[in-house]
């Protein structure tokens, strides 16, 4: 365990200056749900809180309008 | 959110569905339907567009394609309710829904422009980095091999002069 590289993990809207996620972009927002529809926790992909809060809106906006799946699979 | 109401009216965006049972022409009837809805409630379309025929991720009212429009509005909040009730109320539209848009301000876009600029900065310092460590490690690499090569040598050679002494 000692010789396992931890790679720091960052926040892509942060790092890309990102200050509204766009619900209709739904190749970025693919990129934060797994195969089964879910929104991936923070923990997982490094989204910072606030930004976190936007895009799991983002993401059940674009579930309302049939651009993601409530379930996949 | 602030809590005082700004005079500004605000500016929405409305991405709705159109059933696939109507053909393209029939659909762009539909949405001059919708843009006068918006305009009889004395909203103001400043922007429109057709994303085109599109497979629905899950069938909606028992179809599966449906043409996508995309429009921008500005509108007194308080009408807004109305809005969405004359939309619920077209059987044409298979779904709508309305958010706020933010308009960028010039001071705004000057500020985003100034952090891109930084980030494409910081991506080409990253790149020279990482090229620089490829660099050392291949030069590295390259010592090692020939003190190898010299040890292989040294043994070679003694074995030879072994050889040579047992002749």
């Amino acid at each position: 365990m000692e010789n396992t590289i931890k790679k720091v993990k960052r926040c892509y809207f942060c790092l890309n200056n990102i200050n509204d996620v766009d619900y209709k972009d739904t190749q970025l927002l693919r990129r934060f749900i797994n195969s089964f529809g879910k929104i991936l926790s923070k923990k997982r992909t490094g989204t910072c809180t606030t930004h976190q809060h936007k895009l799991a809106s983002a993401v059940k906006c674009a579930r309302v309008m049939a651009l993601l799946p409530f379930t996949g699979k | 959110m602030s809590k005082v109401k700004s005079s500004a009216i605000p500016h929405y965006e409305i991405l709705y569905i159109i059933a696939n049972k109507y053909s393209e022409d029939e659909a762009k009837l539909i949405e001059t339907k919708v843009n006068k809805v918006l305009m009889d409630r004395g909203g103001k379309i400043t922007f429109n567009q057709v994303w085109g025929k599109k497979r629905l991720i899950y069938p909606i009212k028992g179809f599966t394609y449906g043409y996508y429009f995309l429009a921008e509005f500005d509108l007194a909040g308080s009408l807004l309710a109305q809005v969405d009730k004359d939309l619920r109320m077209m059987n044409d539209v298979l779904r709508h829904q309305v958010v706020v848009k933010k308009i960028k301000t010039a001071e705004r876009i000057a500020k985003d422009k100034k952090i891109a600029d930084k980030i494409a900065a910081r991506g080409l310092k990253e790149e020279k980095a990482v090229e620089d460590q490829a660099k050392i490690k291949a030069e590295v690499k390259k010592k090692i091999k020939t003190e190898v090569n010299l040890k292989e040598l040294d043994e070679k050679l003694d074995k030879i002069l072994e050889t040579n002494d047992l002749l």
